[in-house]
């Protein structure tokens, strides 16, 4: 690790001023089980002249429900979400995500707003600078996405454009089939987006001088079925290769209402809209969840050695629909 | 039977254990001492380059800085089979190829310093295929071997060292073939054995020509040796080896690690510790060689091998230290799985710009069985042969023979291993599940089960050369002097067992010295499963050479000759007249008793192991979970069986049954860099996902030393790999041919991927 000034902010308007103050060369930590595996790898061509540690800041880890939905503060906890009552029984596709996450340790330590807004996983994106030094993508500023031509196996398969890295995020697959929106503030106020807004190719959504404060989940009927189902290499510790989540509300084996959202398919996790219309008002039986796995994976473009990612894809989402049912 | 041992067989605790559970021990990053410098390396961020030039003024003004070392700093220190490999060169050979060593006060200056040096290169083609590094054209990495062919044999092995397997008539051999299949089949995805702790060395200088190294090794003793050849025979090397987190052959390759310290504390004048980072050590540290064969077998119906003839290809990466000698170990491995009296199965070693093969566990049979065994069961399912009526018919038996390393026939003289294989088969349930070539044990929906069998043995149980001595003291204790390191299996407390099984001793009254080779004699290190039968005999015939010594001292006094002496718990007494008996402190206050042991190959024995397995396929995502592992051996005693069952249940990682599923090592062929050179992107089994071993271990003396034992804690990860792939094939009815048999194989195999590849170039689609 190099050196960098470590300041703890007290509040979220400091934290932000503090963003501002340092023009984007400053990061912030909140679990820093991402952070540091970037800060000790210096795979980035730029180092931050600051750490903002915002574990300091009060009342940012809550995690609350009133009648239209629930809400969680950044810092809460990954492991806190997966034991809250709250999330596990009206949420529990949420909780279910967040248990996906690697170790218990890094559960402790982890946040629900760290998850969201860690790095991407790319091999080259991340190549350790003390192997020979970091490698030059577009990502970092310059050159094309070494991926493309590379070794892709675990990129995009739909909408990648200019960097093919995927959203490494678990919870943010199940948020983005509950709807859920991502809550950013900044010296001049706060703002709302929706979790699939939240991801662009080259980064999130975050702008200069802002930083996530909480998530906000619509409530959910308590009869819809919830799912999320994670491909591994390797059970435990392990990001995705395709994972699934989906809010299923069906009467009488009748879908109502049906989301599903792809994640580590793209650079955010993807709504799969039409899989989604197929759904809607038929019987659930597992031709249509064929169907609609098709329909879901209809867009996707497999790079040179991912193609099999869009048959696991399908897979799940057949499985998640059929066990809607 | 057990019951004539007082401590062989017995399950004692270690020596070390309180002291790894607790944290005590030390390992080499433990070690403090004053004046401790850091060093850091720079690597090279190209495959293939010359390096015009570097500056490193700034670096070495850097404050804290101590040394900095460039090619054009060091003396011509030559590592490598033959020693061809400088420990900084002009030329860069992959990415991550050393450029220059930085020795500071701390390891982040040390690292601040690295980036402050400046290299300019010229960029050289690379290439990084073996067979592309055969054409004629190729970029070549060596002058020395034209053509990137590695110079072949091995001078320690003798003048004769083993290189191809040629004997009888193959063409005939062909001809008495019902069968005859060929291809070409690899097992090329280079896993890392990955031992826990990473590679490293301290380095102590003292002037003019002498250097102390703590290494972390399970062979400390061949560091001196290594390392003296290596300094041109211009460097007194003293190794003192502590513990070892873990080695599975990997660390024999240290000594760039120890010539970097090395070099740096010369420089210096202080010592310098230098350990590589995880990234380090899976992006520049000995990764299993690459193999591909190109051959073809003919079989008669009844499953015996008429003939086998081909080219196994070698990729050894940038440079080879080891793998001459896993061609013609793993040459000598293939003929003790497979009796066939006509072969022609040449090989060729390749240089390739990519990080370095060398020793791992299997040592070349498990990456040539890897490949052969795949060619063997087209045969087999064409004859109709059931594979492991087959391996057993096969292997080995008493009075078959083979070349062995040196090139020199043997007769094996061991035993038939048939009856541990039919031991593990009933285990397994092998005539329940075994329902034919290319068909599943059973289906459930999407899943799919198939079962597969491998075997490996390995000579090497009795090769190299250890020795040791037995010291008596008159208090009634015992020291053992070996250099042997404790690299996790337990052995140093194993040879304790045995020495005072010798002497009738409490195992509490018997210690060890430290690894340290300027207080203890020659020792090639626990490598192979070479501990037990080779390292024991040196330790045994010690130990019964002092208690000689100790009876012709005391004899006189006991009236008798020495000849009708025994000795317990101290006490030497007469054999037909136990009561007549003096405490070894008869010998005098002022006296030891020491005994000399020595151990000189011998290659007529081998050990064994059979590992089944059953996998279960989803064929809708293709991913292969084991579900059961059995491994089956006979070891002819066990002398401690908590050490072996760990030994057995370690068949899964370190480049073992995993390098089938999902262990390997990821190199972007178009660039050369190592992409997963982290504990997430190298995938490798953590206790969460162990499937259920069973291990079936039988105990028929063998004719080894007194306690008939033989050593098989190497080849638990060998049978593994070729058998996943096996059974993976009959799982899905389809051949699978590639390891690791990852979603996207299996499902490319089964037709459900046909892939679209989007045009367009990189960042622009």
């Amino acid at each position: 690790m190099r050196s960098f000034s470590h300041i703890s902010a007290a509040t979220v308007d400091q934290a932000c001023s503090l963003l501002r103050k340092y023009k984007g060369k400053a990061v912030l930590n909140a679990g820093g089980t991402d952070l540091l595996l970037t800060l000790k790898g210096e795979h980035l061509f730029e180092y931050p002249e600051a750490v903002i540690d915002i574990k300091t800041i009060d009342g940012l880890d809550s995690i609350s429900e009133n009648e239209d939905g629930l809400k969680i503060g950044a810092l809460a906890k990954l492991s806190a979400i997966t034991r809250s009552p709250l999330v596990r029984n009206g949420y529990g596709a949420l909780a279910e995500a967040a248990l996906t996450v690697a170790t218990p340790q890094i559960r402790n330590a982890g946040t629900i707003g760290g998850n969201l807004c860690q790095d991407v996983r790319c091999w080259y994106y991340r190549y350790p600078r003390h192997i020979g030094g970091p490698m030059t993508c577009l990502r970092k500023g310059k050159g094309p996405c070494l991926a493309v031509a590379g070794d892709n196996r675990y990129h995009a398969i739909i909408g990648g454009k200019k960097c093919f890295a995927v959203c490494p995020s678990d919870t943010a697959v199940a948020l983005a089939a509950m709807d859920g929106k991502i809550r950013i503030a900044s010296a001049s106020g706060e703002r709302t987006i929706p979790v699939t807004g939240f991801f662009s190719p080259l980064g999130n959504g975050l702008k200069s001088g802002e930083m996530v404060i909480s998530v906000e989940v619509p409530k959910i009927k308590g009869t819809a079925k919830q799912t999320f189902l994670k491909f591994t290499l390797r059970k435990p510790v392990d990001f995705a290769i395709v994972s699934v989540a989906s809010v299923i509300l069906q009467d009488k084996g009748v879908c109502v209402d049906g989301r599903i959202a792809l994640g580590a398919v793209a650079p955010g996790p993807v709504r799969a809209e039409k899989a989604e219309e197929t759904l809607k008002g038929k019987p659930i039986t597992p031709e249509l969840a064929a169907e609609a796995a098709e329909q879901a994976l209809a867009d996707a473009k497999p790079l040179s050695m991912n193609a099999y990612k869009v048959e696991i894809a399908k897979t799940l989402v057949k499985r998640a629909v059929l066990t809607g049912l | 039977m057990a019951d004539e041992y007082r401590f062989i067989g017995k399950t004692i605790p270690r020596k070390d254990a309180a002291e790894i559970v607790t944290g005590s021990a030390r390992f080499l990053n433990d070690i403090k001492m004053p004046g401790l410098l850091y060093g850091k390396v720079l690597r090279s961020p190209h495959p293939h380059a010359l390096i015009r030039q570097i500056d490193k003024s700034k670096a070495a003004n850097l404050k804290g800085v101590k040394g900095v070392l460039t090619w054009e700093d060091i003396p011509d220190w030559r590592g490598g089979t033959p020693r061809s490999t400088r420990v900084l060169d002009r030329k860069v050979r992959y990415v991550g190829d050393a450029v220059a060593l930085v020795a500071a006060e701390t390891e982040e200056t040390a690292k601040e310093a690295l980036r402050l040096i400046e290299v300019e290169y010229e960029l050289l083609p690379a290439v990084l295929d073996m067979e592309e590094a055969l054409k004629p054209g190729a970029p070549q990495l060596y002058d020395e071997f034209p053509g990137n062919v590695v110079k072949p044999g091995v001078p320690f092995f003798g003048p004769k060292s083993l290189k191809d397997v040629v004997m009888g008539d193959v063409e005939k051999g062909f001809q008495e073939a019902d069968v005859i299949t060929e291809g070409t089949f690899g097992y090329e995805n280079i896993p890392n054995p990955l031992p826990p702790e990473p590679p490293g060395a301290i380095a102590q200088w003292e002037e003019p020509n002498k250097v102390t190294l703590w290494v972390s090794n399970q062979a400390s003793y061949m560091d001196t040796v290594t390392l003296f050849h290596v300094t041109g025979r211009q460097v007194e090397v003293r190794s003192i080896g502590g513990p070892c987190g873990g080695s599975y052959g990997s660390k024999f390759m240290s000594w760039q690690v120890q010539s970097y310290a090395t070099l740096l504390s010369r420089a210096t004048g202080r010592p310098v510790k230098l350990i590589m980072t995880k990234e380090e050590h899976l992006a520049n540290f000995t990764l299993r060689p690459s193999s591909r064969i190109k051959a073809r077998v003919g079989m008669k119906r009844d499953g015996t091998v008429t003939a086998v003839a081909g080219t196994w290809m070698i990729d050894t990466g940038y440079y080879s230290m080891t793998t001459q000698s896993q061609v013609a170990v793993g040459a000598g491995e293939v003929q003790i799985m497979v009796r066939c009296p006509n072969w022609n199965l040449r090989n060729v070693i390749v240089c390739t710009n990519r990080n370095a093969s060398g020793i791992v566990r299997g040592f070349g049979g498990q990456e040539l069985k890897c490949c052969l065994i795949p060619l063997l069961s087209l045969a087999m399912e064409k004859a109709g042969v059931d594979p492991l009526e087959f391996l057993k018919k096969n292997y080995v038996k008493p009075g078959d023979g083979y070349f062995w390393r040196d090139g020199i026939w043997y007769e094996y003289r061991g035993v038939d291993y048939t009856k541990a294989m039919q031991s593990g088969a009933e285990r397994f349930g092998w005539k329940e599940k075994w329902k034919g070539w290319l068909k599943p044990s059973s289906i459930d929906g999407v899943k799919r089960r198939g079962i597969g069998v491998g075997v490996h043995g390995n000579a090497d149980i009795g090769e190299d050369s250890s020795e040791a001595y037995v010291r008596l003291h008159p208090d009634g204790t015992a020291m053992v002097f070996s250099c042997v390191t404790e690299h996790g299996t337990g052995q140093r407390t194993n040879f304790l067992k045995m020495v005072a099984e010798v002497l009738q001793l409490p195992v509490e009254r018997v210690s060890i010295t430290p690894s340290d080779s300027l207080v203890n004699p020659y020792e090639f290190g626990p490598a192979g499963s070479r501990g037990t039968y080779a390292i024991g005999s040196a330790v045994i015939a010690a130990a019964e050479d002092a208690k000689q010594k100790l009876f012709e001292i005391l004899a006189p006094r006991l009236q008798a000759d020495p000849k009708e002496l025994d000795t317990s718990d101290g006490f030497v007494f007469v054999r037909s007249n136990p009561g007549k008996r003096l405490p070894w402190k008869a010998v005098g206050p002022d006296r030891t008793c020491t005994g000399f042991g020595r151990f000189s190959p011998d290659y007529t024995l081998s050990n064994c192991m059979m590992t089944f397995i059953e996998v279960e396929v989803d064929t809708e995502t293709g991913k292969v979970t084991l579900v059961q592992v059995v491994n089956a051996t006979d070891v002819g005693r066990i002398i401690d069986p908590p050490g072996l069952e760990g030994q057995l249940n370690g068949c899964l990682g370190s480049a073992g049954i995993d390098s089938a599923v999902f262990e390997e090592t990821i190199l972007d062929r178009r660039s050369g860099h190592i992409m997963n050179t982290n504990l997430i992107e190298y995938k490798w089994r953590t206790s969460l996902e162990l499937p259920p071993i069973d291990n079936v271990v039988m105990e028929t003396p063998i004719d080894s030393h007194r306690f008939n034992a033989v050593g098989v804690g190497e080849i638990a990860t060998s049978p593994g790999p070729s058998a996943v792939l096996m059974a993976v094939s009959n799982a899905i009815g389809t051949w699978m041919h590639e390891y690791p048999v990852t979603p996207e194989r299996v499902l490319k195999v089964l037709g459900k991927v046909k892939p679209r590849v989007r045009r367009g170039k990189g960042g622009e689609a």
